[in-house]
């Protein structure tokens, strides 16, 4: 009798407990690649989606602590999409961060028909930008960061041979798409494209090729290990020419790879030394917690966790539930949104506007990159 | 010239291919044991040599040292803990097989966990090419990777031709009860199969360490490539799955010389399903009648 006692008061405890757990908690969702070759990514993304979550809690801006739920995506479509399923129909999250162009594809049909947002921070394919109006992205997108590159090399550099080696994918497809439409209008040409397979990992045969070519710059459009891969068996193999990146490029990884040394990427324009007081912040904070300075993958999570905790501020303080669809009216009703970076609006489409900036690896090992060039 | 360069390049890849498909081959062969940790086997002696010689800072050869014997050790260590048990209680082909991808993935998240899963690789000048006639260049890791090839061979020839073990070896893989007549123990002679299997990825990770680079995915490309040359060799045959590995190395390298980067990989698939249509025996494999 006693032994049964014992066991209901320790069940209802347990109820308890859950319930009130429940009821304190807000949470959001993630899907990020938390193992395969490219967790490098996951880890870098983390680190500012929870600083995010940190500030906000800190801050007292919901009625509970915000919570993030990781869901691996080894950033394939396929575990992306599984992902997803369990945060939206097991978890119920309103909000899911996103990365990876064919992930976040995959994805999107749920979100849209679940009516729950889904953000990007990492994925640049132009097409994010048409996934529907439950998709959001806070990075500006490959068409944006393309053009700004290819801009800067043709008319501050005088190059005008482009050869491309993409990762055959939608991400490499899309920034093949918009090499081809933007070089010739700057009066350069795309001379060659090399398409590698996502687990490729032997390039010497590629650099023998890019070499026979002669091309003024290379264009690298792939991620994770595989990019580091691609770059120190280019420079290996006697390839000389200019090597230029988007955003994929401001990982640690290419930060201290020598054979990186003088290779341009895009991304996004922050200024790090900003006034602005979320920018110095999330710097300062970043920087006390990790040692290193932040990069704009960084920013972008932070900023994606940061659009959620004012939108369900306003939400609560209205008596409105924290759903997908109030969310999105929400943002609709937002004219601008106090992020790092400063003060920025969405696009109709969903996606954030902002500067690019041009920069370049320095190669001291130290993990610095140098500022080129800032674009509108 | 790009010809050339192709087949200059096709040959260092070939020349590790053919190191690793032989080890499989020798594993496979042997014991009839579907060793699809071998890639993990790789990938640990890889990780161990980068991290004996920029990690601890050893000399190089303390550092392929540690990468020889870790990858003996995880070999011997499989085959009498793993694989043994399994045999023992007449587990399926499958089983063993499922096992061994299990132990595959499992490395793969341990090395991941141990040593990070970014990109790695051994700063060393050897991987620097030099143009040696216009339009043609080569490191000195591509020599390397080719003359290490060559002198394992003939050590695995004369190994295999010419020691008890070695003959005992390749009596296992015609008729391991004809060896038990003999009385000697196919159990301890699997154990030799695996030390030796695993030895021979040791040349190939140490240069795929210095000249591509590693990540801790790195075993599953060996292992395919492994499959793929051990089918086109003939299963069993060592001499065949060597000259398979080298061919797949050359003809993924020169595909690119008429067809696109993309067809490299798809190439080696290509030989194997012709194989597997036309010469289901392989290069050296016997014809069997079931």
């Amino acid at each position: 009798m006693l032994r049964k006692i014992l066991s209901s008061i320790a069940f209802a405890i347990g109820l308890f407990s859950a319930a009130s757990v429940q009821a304190n908690d807000i949470e959001i969702g993630a899907v990020f690649p938390l193992s395969g070759p490219n967790a490098t990514y996951g880890d870098i993304f983390m680190s500012g989606a929870d600083l995010a979550a940190k500030h906000a809690n800190d801050d007292g801006m919901l009625s509970g602590d915000l919570k993030i739920l990781y869901e691996d995506s080894q950033a394939l479509p396929q575990q992306g999409v599984v992902a997803m399923n369990k945060l939206v129909n097991v978890e119920g999250v309103p909000y899911v961060l996103s990365a990876f162009t064919g992930v976040s594809k995959a994805i999107s049909t749920l979100a849209q028909r679940s009516r729950t947002v889904a953000v990007n921070g990492g994925g640049v394919g132009p097409d994010l930008a048409e996934l529907g109006e439950y998709f959001w992205n806070v990075i500006p997108l490959a068409n944006n960061e393309v053009g700004a590159l290819a801009a800067y090399a043709v008319n501050d550099l005088g190059h005008k041979r482009f050869t491309l080696v993409y990762v055959d994918d939608p991400l490499g497809e899309s920034i093949l798409n918009e090499l081809e439409k933007t070089l010739p209008s700057l009066g350069a040409e795309l001379v060659e494209s090399h398409s590698i397979a996502a687990s490729a990992q032997q390039f010497s045969g590629v650099a023998a090729r890019v070499r026979s070519n002669n091309p003024d710059v290379v264009y690298v459009a792939s991620y994770g290990s595989q990019q580091l891969q691609i770059v120190k068996q280019l420079r290996d193999n006697g390839v000389k020419a200019q090597i230029a990146s988007y955003s994929a490029f401001s990982v640690p990884g290419i930060q201290q790879q020598e054979e990186a040394q003088g290779a341009l990427f895009t991304t996004q324009s922050i200024d790090w030394d900003s006034e602005d007081p979320v920018t110095k912040r999330f710097v300062d904070d970043y920087q006390a917690m990790h040692g290193k300075n932040p990069t704009s993958y960084i920013a972008n999570y932070y900023n994606a966790v940061r659009v959620f905790a004012l939108l369900a501020q306003v939400l609560e303080e209205q008596d409105k539930e924290i759903t997908g669809a109030n969310l999105l009216a929400q943002r609709k009703a937002t004219d601008t949104f106090e992020l790092v970076g400063g003060e920025v609006s969405f696009q109709e489409n969903g996606t954030l506007l902002a500067p690019i900036q041009v920069l370049e690896v320095d190669g001291s090992g130290s993990g610095k990159t140098v500022f080129v060039k800032a674009t509108e | 010239m790009l010809f050339l360069q192709l087949l200059a390049n096709g040959l260092q890849v070939g020349a590790i291919y053919a190191l690793t498909a032989a080890g499989f081959s020798l594993i496979f062969g042997s014991t009839k044991i579907f060793h699809f940790a071998h890639g993990a086997t790789f990938a640990i002696a890889a990780y161990l040599f980068h991290f004996a010689l920029a990690g601890m800072g050893l000399h190089w050869t303390f550092a392929v040292a540690v990468a020889a014997i870790s990858a003996v050790v995880f070999g011997v260590l499989l085959d009498r803990f793993m694989y043994a048990p399994i045999q023992r209680h007449e587990g399926s082909f499958f089983t063993v097989f499922v096992a061994s991808f299990g132990i595959g993935i499992v490395v793969q998240n341990l090395l991941g966990s141990l040593f990070g899963r970014g990109f790695m690789s051994v700063a060393t000048p050897l991987s620097n090419s030099v143009e040696v006639m216009p339009g043609l260049y080569l490191s000195p890791l591509n020599g390397l990777a080719i003359v290490c090839a060559i002198i394992c061979f003939a050590a695995l020839h004369f190994f295999l031709t010419r020691t008890f073990v070695g003959k005992a070896l390749r009596a296992l893989s015609e008729n391991p009860e004809l060896v038990r007549m003999f009385g000697l123990s196919p159990r301890r002679l699997s154990t030799y199969a695996f030390a030796l299997g695993s030895l021979l990825v040791v040349p190939g990770a140490i240069f795929t360490a210095a000249g591509t680079g590693i990540n801790p995915a790195v075993g599953h490309h060996v292992m395919l490539i492994s499959l793929a040359a051990t089918i086109v060799g003939g299963i069993g045959s060592l001499r065949g799955a060597a000259c398979a590995g080298l061919m797949i190395g050359v003809a993924e390298n020169l595909a690119m010389w008429k067809l696109g980067t993309q067809w490299s990989e798809a190439i080696t698939f290509a030989i194997l399903f012709f194989f597997i249509i036309f010469k289901p025996s392989g290069f050296f494999g016997r014809a069997t009648v079931s």
